[in-house]
C-alpha cells in the first residue's frame, strides 16, 4: 500500500497531538502537584507513536516510545513532577516536532537523538517506583484443574505474530466455546509476558473430534502449528502448518457515503478561490455587457450567472475559514520559554480561539503576532522587583484575544507593563526627523506612525529576544499588505495594547470605485463608514490642516486629488468618504464614486516612489485595471 | 450485501487508513467514533457488523467501550487495534468480549485477515 498519499495527513494531524502536548505540558507546569494532565499527553504521545509506526518512521515512533515509557512510570509515581523532567519533557515535544517534519520531507537520516533518547531513559529508571514496576495484570479466567483430563492440544503461534500471549488467549477463548480447558502450559501470567515464544499447550474436555479442534484453533489466527493428542482413545492428529486463514475479500463495492469530512490541500482551495476570482471578474463582464443589450434571454443568464457565482464564492469563502487557534496554539510555549529567558514571570491568556480568519489571512499573521508578543514580554512587563515596586502583582499579564466586529477581526496583544515612554519616543523622532518638531504630545494615533517607521526602535539594548528595531514596523507592513491596520494604545505604568484590525478574508473584497481626474480606483468597503457632500461651509482648518465639520465631529481631510497631483479641472460637486479604522476616521475627497462593485485582490510590487496609499491591483468587470487604495495609508 | 463497520479511533490518519483498507475490500463504512462514548452511542444507533476499536482514546478508552458495547449486545463482533507492547490492554480487551485484534503498524492484509475471522 502506497503510505505517501497518507504522509500529509499524518503530518497536519502530528502537529495537533504535539499542540496538545505542549498545551498540556504548560498546564502541568503551572499546577506540577496535579498530575492529571499526564493521561492526555501519554495519549497524545502513544497516538503519535502509532502513527509513525505505521508511515514507518522508525526514529520518530522510537522518541515517541521512549517518551511514553517515561510518563507511564511519571503518572504512576503520584508524586510532584519535578522542573527536570517537565523540561525533558518540553525538549521531546520539541524533538518530536522536529523529527516529523523532517521524517515526511525524507531527510530524519542524519537526525541524532542519542542524547535525547539516552536522557529519556535515565530519567524513566530514576523516577521508577522502588517496588516493582509491573502494572497488576488481570489473571485469564481459565483455570487450571489439578487433573489433567481431555484431550491434550499443543499449539505454536506464528514467529512474526505480534501480541503472541494475546493470540493464544484468543485461542483458549475459542477452545472454551467446545468445552472446558484445563491444565494450561506455561501459566497464565507466563503466557502473558513480553517474553512468551508463542508455544503453550492445553487439554479440552469436548465431543468434537480433532479437525474440528484443529479448525477452531487455526480460526484464531496467526497459527502456526496445532497437534492434537488423543487422551481419550481417539486418533491422535498432527497437524501440517495449513494454509493460512486469510480468506477471501468479499467483492469490491463502492462505499458509499461514507465520509462526511475530507481534508483538502490547500493548494486546492487556492486555485479554486482564483478560478472563482476570475468568475467574478467574467460576471462583471457579462453583466456589463447585458446592461448595455436589448437581450432579455441574455438578461435572464446574466442574472443566473451572478447568483451562482455568489453562492460559489460564499461557499469557497467558507470552506477557506480557519479558527485562529491554528495559530495561536503554540504561542503559550514561546511566551513561556521567553519569560524564563528574560527571567519574568507572565501569565498569558488567550480569548476567542475560535474565532475563523481566511486561511490565507491566518498564515500571515503569525510572525506579527510573535514580534508583539515578544515585545510585550521583553519591553512591556517589567522584571518582578520592579513590579512589586511598583505596587503590580510580581507575576506580568499578557493577553491575546481576537474578536469578530463585522467584516473585520481584530487581534489584540495586551500588557499590563510599564507601558510606552512617549518622551523617549518623541525625542528619538524629533531627531530623526520623523515628526514635527513643533508636535510636543504623542497621541496614539502619532505613536503608531512613528513606531511604524521602518527601523525605527528605542529599545535600550539589542536583546536576542526582540532584536533591534525589527518589530512594529514589520507588523505594520504586513497588516498594510493585508489590508488591515494597527493601532496602538499606551498608559505608562499601566501597559501596552497593539490591535491588529484584518478582513475576513482577502481574495474577494467588495469595494467603492471612485473617480479622480481620468483615473479610476477601488476602495475596499472594509473601512469605509458613510459618504458625504462636500459642502466648502463645512470645511475648516485645524492645525494648519483641512478639516471637514460632520454634525459635531472634525474630521481630517484628505483629497486624493493633492496627493496624486491630478490636473485636470475638479468638478463643482464633490462626495468626501469617510474612512474608519478602529478610532481613527478621516475624510477623503474624490471626484466621483461609479459604483460599487465584488473584486479580487491582487497583491503587486509598488515601484519604487509609489505613494504608500495602495495595497495591491485589481481587474473591473470591464476589463481595465485599477489599483486598490489603502485605507491605512489615506487615515 | 455488504458488511456494515463502525471505525473507531481518536486519530483521524488511523481512521481513514483502516477505513480505506476496509473500504477496498467491499466493506461499507457505516459510521466513525472519536472516542469510548462516542463509540458506544454510534453501535447502538448504527448496530454495525463489526467494530474496529483504537485501545487508547479520550473520554473511555477501547477497553471500557467494549465492555459497555458487549454488555447491551454480547454478539458484537469487535476487532481491537492496539500498538506494539499493549499486550496487557489487548488481554483485558479479550476478557472484555473483543473477538480478535491487530496490531500496529497495519498490514492491510492482516487486518482483512483478521476481520475475516471475526465475521466468520
Amino acid at each position: 500500500m502506497d503510505l505517501a498519499q497518507y504522509a500529509e495527513l499524518f503530518r497536519s494531524e502530528t502537529r495537533e497531538h504535539l499542540s496538545v502536548f505542549n498545551q498540556l505540558l504548560l498546564d502541568w507546569e503551572r499546577t506540577p502537584d496535579n498530575n492529571e494532565p499526564v493521561d492526555g499527553i501519554f495519549r497524545a504521545v502513544h497516538t503519535v507513536k502509532g502513527m509513525a509506526a505505521t508511515m514507518g518512521y522508525a526514529k520518530v515512533a522510537d522518541l515517541a516510545h521512549r517518551a511514553e515509557n517515561l510518563l507511564d512510570v511519571v503518572r504512576k509515581g503520584h508524586a510532584t513532577v519535578s522542573a527536570d523532567i517537565l523540561e525533558l519533557l518540553f525538549r521531546t515535544a520539541d524533538a518530536l516536532e522536529e523529527l516529523v517534519e523532517a521524517s515526511v520531507a525524507g531527510q530524519d537520516a542524519g537526525m541524532d537523538l542519542t542524547g535525547l533518547l539516552d536522557r529519556l531513559d535515565e530519567a524513566t529508571v530514576r523516577e521508577a517506583p522502588p517496588e516493582q514496576r509491573d502494572r497488576p495484570r488481570r489473571r485469564i479466567s481459565f483455570v487450571n484443574a489439578p487433573v489433567a483430563v481431555g484431550r491434550k492440544v499443543e499449539v505454536t503461534i506464528r514467529a512474526d505474530s505480534a501480541l503472541k500471549g494475546a493470540r493464544a488467549l484468543i485461542v483458549l477463548k475459542r477452545m472454551d466455546a467446545l468445552g472446558a480447558v484445563h491444565g494450561i502450559e506455561p501459566a497464565p501470567a507466563a503466557i502473558e509476558s513480553e517474553t512468551f515464544d508463542g508455544r503453550f499447550a492445553f487439554r479440552v474436555e469436548t465431543m468434537v473430534d480433532a479437525q474440528e479442534i484443529e479448525a477452531a484453533v487455526r480460526a484464531a489466527g496467526d497459527v502456526e502449528r496445532v497437534t492434537i493428542d488423543d487422551d481419550q482413545g481417539a486418533a491422535g492428529a498432527a497437524a501440517t502448518p495449513g494454509p493460512g486463514t486469510a480468506a477471501a475479500a468479499p467483492e469490491p463495492r463502492e462505499a458509499a457515503g461514507r465520509t462526511r469530512h475530507i481534508r483538502v490541500d490547500l493548494q486546492r482551495l487556492d486555485t479554486l478561490m482564483n478560478l472563482i476570482g476570475e468568475l467574478v471578474t467574467a460576471r462583471g463582464r457579462l453583466a456589463a455587457l447585458s446592461a448595455s443589450s436589448e437581450d432579455a434571454a441574455l438578461a435572464d443568464v446574466a442574472v443566473k450567472v451572478s447568483q451562482l457565482t455568489q453562492a460559489l464564492q460564499a461557499e469557497i469563502i467558507q470552506a477557506r475559514m480557519t479558527p485562529v487557534w491554528q495559530v495561536f496554539d503554540r504561542f503559550p510555549r514561546l511566551v513561556r520559554d521567553l519569560s524564563r529567558q528574560l527571567g519574568k514571570q507572565v501569565g498569558f491568556r488567550v480569548e476567542g480561539k475560535e474565532i475563523e480568519l481566511d486561511r490565507a489571512v491566518l498564515d500571515e499573521i503569525g510572525d506579527p503576532l510573535v514580534h508583539l508578543l515578544r515585545n510585550a514580554v521583553d519591553h512591556g512587563i517589567e522584571p518582578p522587583g520592579e513590579r512589586t515596586a511598583a505596587g503590580k502583582p510580581a507575576e506580568g499579564r499578557v493577553v491575546l484575544s481576537a474578536l469578530r466586529e463585522r467584516a473585520t477581526v481584530a487581534i489584540r496583544v495586551e500588557d499590563d507593563g510599564r507601558g510606552i515612554d512617549r518622551e523617549k519616543i518623541l525625542l528619538e523622532a524629533k531627531q530623526r526627523g520623523v515628526i514635527d518638531p513643533e508636535v510636543d504630545v504623542l497621541t496614539d494615533d502619532l505613536l503608531v506612525r512613528v513606531l511604524s517607521r521602518a527601523g525605527f526602535s528605542t529599545a535600550r539594548e539589542v536583546s536576542d529576544v526582540s532584536g533591534r528595531g525589527v518589530g512594529v514596523d514589520v507588523v505594520a507592513t504586513r497588516m498594510r499588505a493585508l489590508g488591515g491596520s494597527v493601532e496602538v494604545k499606551s498608559e505608562p505604568g499601566s501597559g501596552t495594547s497593539f490591535t491588529l484590525r484584518l478582513p475576513v478574508t482577502l481574495a474577494i473584497v467588495r469595494a467603492l470605485l471612485v473617480r479622480v481626474g481620468d483615473e479610476r480606483y477601488a476602495l475596499p468597503l472594509t473601512h469605509v463608514a458613510e459618504t458625504v457632500e462636500l459642502k466648502p461651509d463645512a470645511v475648516t482648518r485645524v492645525e494648519g490642516r483641512e478639516a471637514l465639520m460632520l454634525r459635531d465631529e472634525v474630521l481630517p481631510l484628505v483629497d486624493l486629488r493633492e496627493l496624486l497631483g491630478t490636473s485636470a479641472p475638479a468638478p463643482t460637486r464633490r462626495p468626501v468618504i469617510v474612512l474608519q479604522l478602529g478610532d481613527r476616521r478621516a475624510g477623503l475627497v474624490v471626484d466621483a464614486m461609479t459604483g460599487q462593485q465584488e473584486i479580487v485582490v491582487k497583491s503587486f510590487d509598488p515601484p519604487r516612489g509609489t505613494l504608500p496609499i495602495f495595497s495591491g491591483a485589481t481587474i473591473l468587470g470591464d476589463g481595465a485595471p485599477v489599483l486598490i487604495l489603502d485605507a491605512g495609508g489615506l487615515v | 450485501m455488504s458488511h456494515s463497520v463502525l471505525v473507531c479511533d481518536d486519530a483521524i490518519f488511523m481512521r481513514t487508513m483502516i477505513s480505506d483498507i476496509l473500504a477496498q475490500a467491499g466493506f461499507e463504512i457505516v459510521g466513525e467514533a472519536e472516542t469510548g462514548v462516542q463509540a458506544v452511542e454510534k453501535y447502538g444507533q448504527l448496530k454495525p457488523d463489526l467494530v474496529t476499536m483504537d485501545i487508547v482514546m479520550p473520554d473511555m478508552g477501547g477497553i471500557d467501550a467494549v465492555r459497555e458495547i458487549i454488555k447491551t449486545d454480547p454478539g458484537a463482533k469487535i476487532l481491537m487495534c492496539s500498538a506494539m507492547g499493549q499486550q496487557a490492554l489487548v488481554v483485558e480487551a479479550i476478557q472484555a468480549g473483543a473477538k480478535d485484534f491487530v496490531v500496529k503498524p497495519f498490514q492491510p492484509s492482516r487486518v482483512l485477515e483478521a476481520v475475516q475471522r471475526v465475521l466468520g
